[in-house]
């Protein structure tokens, strides 16, 4: 293991390692940094990238160490070198840009001092005459790409803007002209602050990332033309990545103000100095011409000061090729857990419908295991995210590594939910990965629709299952690669022997006959509490002696101990709800997604509460569309107190025949998984 | 009057001494200690110059203004030239990161005093001597222009660096060691040793041996450990309950070789004193020394040297016999006679004399 230590300890410091590891590892070394160096403002970015290099002491041992920015070394890396007494044969090799000298001189004596022999100090000022960032600790050094770089239909351009001021509104409308043509990808690198400024312009819609969203090495992937905008380099980030676009084959274009990376001689193009010339550049002079572009770089001898086998050679090492662990393709499922269980559900639905030869995983959170494992599909367990304080993003930051560990590069990644986590979309970048997003819509109103698209780019492909009645269907998204498909839920059939043996079964597993049964199922996931509805339910249906009421949950949720003091009802946990349904004479139920399509398709009579929370989709929609279709009857927070008449037309009237009849006349889409299931399989890689 | 014809017209020949007074460590008491014998020989100006290894301030070592005011000699600061018959450069290390000598230099003979080691063990250059020496060169118009090791070893490590250098050949190598005067008060040992293991020096990283060696020189069968000057062991937590650690003011040398009765004294291997002042100081208190065998050689049999693997033992078998441990004393402490002021004067009045010419 090749451990990254930095002569003093900053953020910038941090940065050079986290640059200089990740080289390494794509080198096929592996790299560590002693979890000591992490900075406490490291930021989110920032901690995603180091968690797969951060070791604890005594999680590692040594084979190399590197020190970086060896030109600066303080007492905190010497003391820690000198109590790690290094075996005699770990070699400790060591960079900097030394200025004079003596400071060359100086370096290596402070650390012969603390290790007791002598480190390699390797001057990068002697590799580097001039480097693309003079005062960066990393080496800034890549690998150089042999052969040139497939050219992409459509080019990826990212625009670094630098210390570029946006106070000229027509910066940013200039900008989002640029993002709306055809001719390429637009992205934007932004600071914090100018990130801000965007978002609360009209152009917020803008593609923008942080520089520490992504690191230097996937930026460089991802990106087919590199522009630098401000003045000089803007910090050891973009330099690297830079460097690694360059020596990747990619076309970059000096448009700083004093042309810092020209005058490093890095074989780049000067570009214009204002954003406003920047689209005709690019049509006319660079698109359709990077192959030549490139072509003409690749003959640079600058290429020779950034080669990271130099820096490999004088260090010693050998560049190991890591080979892929599996030759075949994997196609991985990850559904969020949101509400219920639903994505995992709808998941399950569509690896089932893939083709025989596709032998899907999954990655799941600890509610979903029991269901996905019982569907015969193995699955990688990810840990539920704690809400604290400290560290929110600790979860996701676990399944980011996990997923990492799971997937290599050309793999398959089906996303299931919501919101884009942070560890979906760097492991498909990082990863190249093909990925499919599974995105239902009806999303409530205010939620952001710039927010929740915000990653859509880093899908080759988007299934979205539709509800199944057409006013649902919002539309968020268009393109080639949006396709709506039918409703995707679970089927299951029941004949009518089946169902009067299930209901047997229960008169017997509960120790009493009864005419009539009730199924609630209001959900038991993490977004409201419905305690007080069942309760309700439950005090209703108390009084009728003829009547079972059933409080069915997925395994693992949480029933308050209350649910458990009534005569007529009882907790049931189970996987097979809907059979349960199936034998039920009503269903009072939430409006979820997989609720409503079941009750839907299988034709059951019930009564729809929908709920509302920050992360549900649109309930009260989707459960008003039913109830206008005389489908079912709707209670909404406001007229709650009608639940019990609700409850009396259909057990004591003839309301559930009314559904019953409507159920069956109605003619309803065709379902989708069929459909989804294609699509999945026929992802290839796009990006 | 030309420079060269201003200089000897004195009866006494004029010395001038460029130093970078705040130096707080070896040189700047050698220096102090040197002054008072210089001013026997001859009319002595001190020049200081400011370089960039201590800044922009003005402080001077404590020990060398109080030399100075005791004298009566003024501190002249950055003289923009210095003409005397000699020129004592003490140190020239305190260039290394100077671009140039920015002070004139006119002299019959120009004498630097190499106080640092020109090469650390294994070979690597101590500082950037080639810089420093044509930093002086670049400033100074001299007759002869002579190197002044101040130790056996430094002698070694100036030489060797020398045979090596194609463009510092025609530096001269003065044939006597430039020693530190070393006089204190001669302390009698215990009557009863114990096992009281100690060491004291600054507390850089080159002055401590690596951890196992420093677990060996003070093992837990010690009674007790003293280590003086501890404060990068105390800042990286680096602690054993055997160990007494101080920061380097805690107590006075005075106090800690009240706590002692064995001195153990290991440095990086990578680095090397280049006289050893502070072995010095644990001989003339009456404490048994132990070191590396490089130190050895400027004190001769006056220290025991070992390897820090041996010291339990050395040390258990002079506890059981406290005779041996008299003995050692009675042996080392004379040594220290070679380090007199005395001696000093007569190598340095052999200097000023005959060879250089400037008496005559």
């Amino acid at each position: 293991m090749i451990l990254v230590e930095a002569g003093s300890r900053s953020l910038r410091s941090f940065d050079a390692q986290l640059i200089f590891a990740e080289q390494l590892a794509a080198r096929g070394f592996t790299a560590c940094i002693g979890a000591e160096y992490l900075p406490e403002e490291a930021g989110r970015g920032r901690v995603y990238e180091a968690a797969k290099f951060l070791v604890d002491p005594e999680e590692y041992e040594a084979e190399i160490v590197f020190v970086l920015g060896a030109e600066d070394i303080n007492d905190l890396l010497l003391s820690s070198l000198r109590q790690k007494q290094l075996e005699p044969d770990v070699p400790v090799i060591a960079t900097g840009r030394f200025e004079t000298q003596q400071s060359y001189i100086g370096a290596k004596a402070r650390l012969a001092y603390a290790l007791g022999r002598e480190a390699t100090v390797i001057d990068l000022t002697d590799f580097q005459p001039r480097s693309v960032l003079p005062s960066a600790a990393s080496p800034l050094v890549a690998e150089i790409q042999p052969t040139p770089r497939p050219v992409q239909q459509v080019s990826n351009v990212t625009v670094v803007l630098g210390s570029m001021e946006l106070d000229n509104p027509e910066t940013l409308s200039c900008f989002s002209r640029m993002s709306n043509q055809g001719g390429y990808n637009l992205r934007l690198v932004v600071s914090g602050a100018q990130n801000e400024a965007i978002k609360s312009s009209s152009y917020r819609d803008l593609p923008t990332i942080l520089y520490t969203d992504l690191s230097s090495l996937t930026l460089a992937k991802t990106t087919d033309i590199l522009v630098l905008f401000g003045h000089g380099i803007a910090g050891v980030r973009v330099a690297a990545y830079a460097v690694a676009l360059i020596a990747a084959g990619g076309v970059a274009i000096d448009c700083t103000d004093d042309e810092a990376l020209v005058s490093s001689g890095a074989p780049v193009l000067l570009g214009p100095k204002t954003p406003f010339s920047l689209d005709g550049y690019l049509a006319g002079k660079i698109l359709g011409n990077t192959s030549q572009i490139a072509e003409q770089a690749r003959k640079s001898q600058w290429l020779h000061s950034v080669d990271i086998s130099r820096l490999e050679a004088a260090a010693g090492l050998a560049a190991k090729i890591r080979e892929p662990v599996r030759t075949e393709q994997r196609t991985l499922f990850f559904p969020t857990n949101g509400v219920g269980l639903g994505h995992a559900q709808r998941c399950a639905v569509v690896a089932n419908a893939l083709p025989d030869d596709m032998s899907p995983i999954f990655a799941a959170f600890p509610s979903c295991i029991p269901l996905i494992r019982r569907e015969g599909i193995d699955c990688i367990p990810l840990v539920s995210r704690i809400d604290t304080t400290d560290s929110p993003d600790g979860n996701d930051i676990l399944t980011y590594r996990r997923l990492s560990a799971a997937l290599q590069e050309n793999d398959r990644l089906v996303f299931d939910g919501g919101h884009v986590f942070d560890s979906v979309y760097r492991v498909i970048l990082e990863r190249k990965l093909s990925a499919v997003w599974v995105r239902r819509g009806l999303w409530p109103d205010g939620r952001s629709r710039e927010t929740m698209l915000r990653r859509e780019g880093v899908f080759d492909q988007v299934i979205v299952p539709s509800e199944a009645f057409e006013e649902l269907n919002d539309v968020y998204s268009f393109g080639d690669h949006v396709h709506y498909v039918g409703p995707i839920f679970r089927q299951v059939t029941q004949s009518a022997e089946e169902r009067n043996g299930l209901r047997a079964r229960l008169a017997e597993r509960f120790g009493r006959d009864f005419k009539q049964l009730v199924v609630s199922m209001l959900g038991g996931g993490v977004a409201s509490d419905r305690s007080a509805q069942i309760q309700a339910i439950s005090g209703m249906l108390e009084g009728r002696t003829d009547c079972l009421h059933l409080v069915v949950v997925w395994p693992g949720s949480k029933v308050q101990p209350a649910t458990f003091g009534w005569t007529n009802t009882r907790v049931v946990q189970t996987f097979e709800a809907t059979s349960l349904c199936l034998a039920a004479d009503l269903v009072i139920s939430a409006a979820g997604y997989n609720s409503v399509l079941e009750i839907l398709y299988h034709k059951i009579p019930s009564i729809l509460i929908p709920q509302s929370a920050p992360y549900l989709d649109n309930q009260e929609r989707r459960a008003k569309a039913m109830a206008d279709r005389d489908l079912c009857a709707i209670i909404t927070e406001k007229d709650f107190m009608k639940l019990e008449r609700a409850v009396s037309d259909c057990l004591d009237h003839d309301e559930v025949e009314i559904y019953r009849s409507e159920l069956n006349r109605i003619e309803l889409p065709e379902t989708g998984a069929s459909r989804a299931a294609e699509i999945i399989a026929g992802v290839t890689l796009g990006k | 009057m030309t420079v060269f014809s201003a200089i000897g017209s004195s009866s006494r020949p004029k010395i001038a001494y460029v130093i970078e007074p705040r130096f707080s460590g070896g040189t700047s008491a050698a220096v102090a200690a040197e002054l008072q014998v210089a001013v026997e020989l001859g009319e002595i100006e001190v020049h200081a110059v400011t370089s960039r290894t201590f800044g922009d301030s003005q402080h001077i070592a404590p020990v060398l203004r109080c030399t100075l005011d005791e004298l009566r000699i003024p501190l002249i600061w950055d003289a923009p030239r210095i003409s005397a018959d000699i020129v004592i450069l003490h140190n020239p290390a305190f260039l290394k990161f100077q671009d140039a000598l920015c002070t004139k230099i006119f002299a019959r003979e120009l004498i630097v005093v190499t106080h640092e080691n020109f090469l650390r063990p294994g070979g690597e250059d101590g500082f950037d001597v080639l810089s420093c020496l044509n930093h002086i060169e670049g400033s100074a118009l001299a007759l002869r222009k002579t190197l002044a090791p101040i130790s056996p070893y430094n002698r070694k490590t100036v030489t060797d660096w020398l045979i090596r250098s194609r463009v510092a050949r025609h530096w001269n190598v003065l044939d006597t060691d430039w020693f530190n005067i070393c006089e204190t008060d001669i302390d009698a040992p215990r009557e009863k040793p114990e096992d009281r293991r100690g060491r004291h020096s600054r507390p850089g990283f080159e002055k401590f041996p690596v951890l196992s060696d420093l677990d060996s020189c003070f093992s837990k069968h010690a009674q007790s450990n003293v280590i003086l000057g501890a404060d990068a062991l105390l800042d990286a937590r680096v602690l054993r309950p055997h160990w007494t650690l101080l920061p380097f003011d805690a107590v006075s040398v005075d106090e800690f070789f009240g706590m002692i009765d064995f001195f153990v004294y290991f440095t990086a291997p990578t680095w090397q004193e280049s006289f050893g002042r502070v072995i010095a100081e644990a001989l003339a208190a009456g404490k048994v020394v132990l070191t590396n065998s490089d130190i050895g050689e400027t004190f001769d049999n006056a220290v025991l040297t070992c390897r820090p693997e041996d010291v339990d033992g050395i040390v258990s078998d002079l506890v059981a016999h406290p005779d041996r441990y008299h003995e050692q004393i009675s042996r080392s402490q004379p040594v220290l006679t070679r380090y007199s002021a005395k001696n000093f004067k007569a190598m340095l009045s052999g200097v000023l004399s005959a060879d250089s010419g400037v008496l005559a």
